[in-house]
């Protein structure tokens, strides 16, 4: 049974939401159509479909889809579909297809942007409906396509807002991504991680501002990193970034968390770079940008240190450490993180080993950090599931949030306010009317 | 930085090394105590099987060149594999509650030859069963660079792990492979 707006708006109360949000597989399903089949979601970057033809594969949602570079340059996300017998076009990963696609059951072939070009033994269509100008006949392409400093997002609804409205203040985490190269333009280098969790896609948003749980989650990999720190008598950045999580409440407390509209945030960045001894790779990086757009503009730039950015829907960037974790709910207790690593061009190379040893160390399946999260996502999602309570909190600070135009910022690092405004929007999703969904499909 | 271009990991283009039986058989025992250690748990003398400046490599992509441009599972020197040994070994390790247990099966060694260093570059088939809530196989090949020690015997120089799925989405590995 389809729940109600009124009963799933009931699921999430002013400081706190009820436990089906995360187990419900109806809830999933109703996700998987009103926040993944309508918000922009991150497709993927434009550096990784360089030349036309060339292709990427992800899930957005519940659904296949193919970034592809067409002929014209343009950035095209089609469903991996062919419309003949249903067939995937091109398996999982990434590649190229050269000029047009080519079904590997019966050699029907589509343009770069999908359009039918061709099928073989046409004589056989004679006096049928087949109609190569018909939509029916071609690859079908996801309804609005926009990009944003070379980042690909995509929506499944026709109509809604554009993509700047729908990422509103959180647009400042891309721009500072990208301002950290002396051309303003990163790509997507040195492959990405795929990680499994055995858990629901909210609980990790939620985890990405959660500064509460950092010193008690973390406390095997904040001591073997101190403890490694105090044997060898220095603290190097692998070690440091492994560290920060171990700071004490106090610490925590006076950080800043910003919510924007439509779930999105960032949290105030936890690690100082340059608290790494033998740091020379920020001075580098200072030099580099100065000589680039000068010393004030580059000091604004590397000073904007953020943590965890979260744009909801699609994952979360690592602005300082050049990374964006995508977040692919697969099942409503199993999510999928694809870790990509950015090179900011024209940067000192010390800019990308950082940031490569950061995906190594934190990011990596064998990250130290990570295993003790998925743990605990993996027990919130199974305590879930039994019969004690109903409820979960985010009372932390209900109430002081101080509004602004565009959200809301934090008057205590260690507010909930981000599990609040993810909520917001998701309830907001959940039980707005749906926008044209008949036009998504005509297109 | 561990990102050292000056780290030689090249196991291919070697050049070709004869071995007395004795020495096959004496580098072959060596591969079963290092698997029984990792086994064991006994990760603390696992890792003293490598040289000062040892690397433990798992490449992400397959013939992986290098670990400089392009992200890996694992490369880890000494420093971080006794922030994965202090880790695991933790009280408050969440993830290792109950911790990982696993069944090495090494085979097919093979002497490769010796790299520019004069190392000797060993390969060996390995199976590995996992458990931890669930068990998982884990199967590939290993390569080393073997660094013969004046008291005898031997130490690693490189441990490569190329898993038959490297590029594959995984659940998190916490301990060596």
């Amino acid at each position: 049974m389809i729940p109600s707006n009124e009963q799933i708006a009931a699921l999430v109360r002013s400081d706190s939401v009820h436990k089906s949000v995360y187990t419900d597989p109806v809830l999933f399903q109703l996700e998987m159509e009103r926040i993944y089949g309508q918000a922009w979601i991150y497709v993927g970057h434009e550096s990784q479909v360089r030349q036309p033809g060339d292709y990427h594969t992800t899930r957005l949602g519940d659904q296949d889809v193919i970034m592809v570079r067409g002929a014209n340059q343009r950035v095209n996300v089609l469903y991996n579909r062919c419309p003949h017998k249903g067939a995937k076009l091109v398996a999982d990963g990434d590649g190229s297809v050269g000029k047009f696609f080519r079904c590997p059951y019966h050699a029907w072939t589509f343009k770069l942007d999908g359009q039918h070009l061709s099928a073989p033994l046409k004589s056989g269509f004679e006096g049928t409906c087949y109609d190569p100008r018909h939509a029916d006949f071609s690859m079908v392409s996801l309804a609005r396509v926009e990009s944003y400093r070379g980042f690909v997002f995509a929506s499944q609804a026709a109509h809604g807002p554009d993509l700047k409205s729908f990422l509103g203040g959180v647009i400042t985490s891309i721009d500072n991504l990208c301002d950290r190269s002396p051309v303003g333009e990163v790509e997507v280098a040195g492959g990405v991680f795929r990680v499994q969790q055995r858990s629901n896609w909210k609980v990790f948003y939620e985890n990405l501002h959660d500064t509460m749980h950092a010193r008690v989650t973390h406390e095997s990999s904040v001591d073997a990193a101190r403890g490694e720190a105090e044997a060898i008598g220095e603290m190097p950045f692998e070690l440091l970034i492994m560290d920060g999580n171990g700071e004490p409440y106090d610490f925590w407390e006076k950080l800043e968390l910003r919510a924007y509209h439509n779930g999105h945030g960032y949290m105030e960045a936890i690690f100082d770079p340059t608290a790494a001894e033998r740091d020379e790779v920020s001075r580098a990086h200072f030099d580099c940008l100065s000589e680039a757009y000068g010393e004030p503009r580059a000091r604004e730039i590397l000073g904007m240190n953020r943590h965890n950015t979260v744009i909801y829907g699609s994952g979360s960037p690592h602005t300082v450490f050049m990374q964006f974790r995508v977040i692919r709910p697969l099942a409503v207790d199993r999510t999928l993180v694809e870790i990509q690593t950015f090179r900011c061009k024209g940067a000192p190379d010390a800019v990308f080993d950082r940031a490569l040893t950061y995906a190594n160390v934190i990011n990596s399946p064998s990250s130290n950090v990570m295993p003790d999260d998925v743990e605990v996502y993996a027990r919130c999602q199974e305590g879930n599931l039994t019969r004690g309570g109903e409820w979960i909190s985010m009372h932390r600070y209900v109430g002081t949030d101080t509004l602004l135009e565009d959200g809301a910022v934090s008057t205590n690092g260690t507010s909930e306010l981000p599990m609040r405004n993810q909520f917001a929007a998701w309830k907001h999703f959940m039980t707005a009317t749906l926008i044209a969904k008949e036009s998504t499909h005509a297109a | 930085m561990l990102l050292d271009r000056r780290i030689d990991v090249r196991t291919h283009d070697l050049i070709p090394a004869q071995v007395p039986a004795a020495t096959q058989q004496e580098i072959e025992r060596f591969l079963f105590q290092e698997a029984r250690l990792l086994d064991e748990r006994r990760f603390w003398e696992w890792d003293r099987l490598f040289t000062d400046t040892g690397m433990y490599w798992v490449p992400q992509e397959h013939g992986q060149e290098n670990p400089f441009d392009h992200i890996s599972l694992f490369w880890e020197n000494r420093m971080l594999r006794e922030v994965r040994i202090r880790r695991v070994e933790n009280a408050r390790n969440w993830s290792q509650q109950p911790q990982t247990q696993t069944a090495h099966l090494v085979g097919n060694v093979c002497i490769d030859g010796l790299d520019a260093q004069g190392l000797l570059v060993v390969s060996a088939t390995f199976q590995v069963s996992e458990w931890r809530l669930e068990q998982r196989q884990l199967a590939g090949r290993y390569t080393y660079k073997l660094a013969a020690q004046d008291s005898g015997g031997w130490k690693i120089q490189l441990k490569r792990v190329d898993l038959i799925n490297c590029n594959d989405v995984f659940a998190n590995l916490e301990v060596f492979v």
